[in-house]
C-alpha cells in the first residue's frame, strides 16, 4: 500500500494545501499504482456526479405515470358524462284539496263555481252584485217648496218629503 | 440572470442588503438544494417545502443581522435538518436511489451496443453499491456533489473536516471496490 493512497481522493478535490498537492501530484506521476487508483476514484467520482445531476430529471418524470394520466382522463369523461346528462324528471300530478264549502251568509249571494286556473294568469274578480231591498218608510211628511224657500227659487208644483225612517 | 426566472422576485431596489443576499442566494442554491433533498429520499413535493422553509429561515436569519460567513453550509444544514425530521425512518432515505439507468442511457447513445450492456452494467453496481453505504457517507457524497467543500459537509453534518476527508476517502472506495472500475 502506498502512503499517499489515503490522500488521493483529497487531491483530486482540491482539498489539499499547496505544499502537500504539489507533493502528491509529483508521487502520482512516479508511482503507477496511484495512477490506477486516480483513474478508479475519477470514474467512480463522474459515475456518481452523473447519477446525482440525472435525479431531479428522473424524479420529476415520476411524477406523471402514463397510468395516472389514463386515469386522469377516465375520470374526466366519466365526469364530463355525468354533467352533460340531462338529469331524468317526472311529472308528478299534484291533487289540492278542494276548499271546504263556507256557511251562507245573510244579503251574499251562493258563492260561483271557480274555475280551475292552470295558467299562472291572475283570475278575472267575480263580480259581487249587491241586493236592494225597499223598506216602506214609516211616517212621510210633504212640505210646499213655497214653505222653505222665497218664492221664485223654487218652480211651482215642488214639494219635498221628510222621510223619518227609524 | 433575469428576475423571470424567480417567480416572487420583485425589484431588488425596493429591498435592503439582506433581501438582495437572499435572493441572489435563492437564485444560486435553490436547484443544488432541492436535488440533495430530493437525493436524501423526499419527493419532489417535500423538497419544495423544506427548500422554502429553508430559504425564509435564511431571510429572516440576515435580516436579524445574522453571520453571512459559511451561508452555503448553514442553509444546506437547516435543510438537512428539516429532512432528517420529515423523515420518520431511514428506511425512505435512497428507497429510490440515484436512478442509474437514466444516467446511464443519457450518455450512451452514441456507443456500440456491446459498450452500453457494459456500461449499463456498471452503473448497476454502482446503484447497488451506493445502497451499501452508510448514511454519514451518502450524506457525504451527496454534499461533495453539490459542490460544498469539505469543512462545508462538517458543518452541514456536525463533523470534523478531517472526519470529512476519511468518510469521503472511505466510501470511494467502496464504490470503485464494488463497481470493479
Amino acid at each position: 500500500m502506498c502512503e499517499y493512497s489515503g490522500r488521493l481522493i483529497a487531491w483530486l478535490d482540491r482539498e489539499l494545501g499547496d505544499q502537500e498537492a504539489t507533493n502528491v501530484e509529483w508521487h502520482v506521476g512516479q508511482c503507477a499504482e496511484c495512477q490506477c487508483a486516480v483513474n478508479a476514484y475519477q470514474q467512480v467520482s463522474g459515475a456518481f456526479l452523473l447519477c446525482y445531476e440525472a435525479t431531479m430529471t428522473v424524479k420529476k418524470a415520476r411524477n406523471r405515470p402514463l397510468w395516472a394520466l389514463g386515469g386522469v382522463a377516465a375520470a374526466a369523461a366519466i365526469l364530463a358524462a355525468f354533467l352533460l346528462t340531462p338529469p331524468r324528471t317526472e311529472k308528478l300530478a299534484v291533487h289540492l284539496p278542494s276548499p271546504p264549502h263556507a256557511p251562507p251568509m245573510a244579503f251574499e249571494l251562493p258563492p260561483a263555481p271557480v274555475a280551475r286556473v292552470r295558467s299562472l294568469r291572475r283570475p278575472d274578480p267575480v263580480p259581487v252584485r249587491s241586493q236592494w231591498i225597499a223598506i216602506e218608510p214609516t211616517v212621510e211628511v210633504a212640505l210646499p217648496a213655497d214653505a222653505l224657500f222665497p218664492p221664485g227659487a223654487v218652480p211651482a208644483g215642488f214639494s219635498f218629503i221628510a222621510d223619518f225612517r227609524p | 440572470m433575469s428576475g423571470d426566472s424567480v417567480p416572487w422576485a420583485l425589484p431588488l431596489s425596493r429591498f435592503g442588503n439582506s433581501d438582495r443576499e437572499a435572493t441572489t442566494l435563492f437564485r444560486e442554491l435553490r436547484k443544488p438544494l432541492l436535488r440533495y433533498l430530493v437525493c436524501l429520499g423526499l419527493s419532489s413535493d417535500e423538497a419544495q417545502d423544506v427548500a422554502q422553509d429553508a430559504f425564509l429561515n435564511l431571510h429572516r436569519h440576515l435580516s436579524a443581522g445574522g453571520s453571512q460567513e459559511n451561508i452555503r453550509s448553514w442553509l444546506f444544514r437547516v435543510a438537512h435538518n428539516q429532512a432528517r425530521n420529515r423523515q420518520t425512518s431511514y428506511d425512505r432515505r435512497f428507497s429510490t436511489p440515484l436512478n442509474v439507468g437514466h444516467a446511464s442511457e443519457s450518455i450512451l447513445d452514441e456507443t456500440t451496443p456491446e459498450r452500453v450492456l457494459l456500461e449499463k452494467e456498471k452503473y448497476q453496481r454502482l446503484g447497488n453499491a451506493m445502497r451499501m453505504l452508510s448514511d454519514v457517507e451518502r450524506d457525504c457524497l451527496l454534499l461533495r456533489a453539490s459542490g460544498l467543500r469539505y469543512r462545508e459537509i462538517g458543518e452541514v453534518l456536525g463533523i470534523a473536516t478531517s472526519t470529512v476527508a476519511d468518510v469521503v476517502e472511505r466510501a470511494v472506495k467502496k464504490l470503485a471496490e464494488k463497481c470493479n472500475v
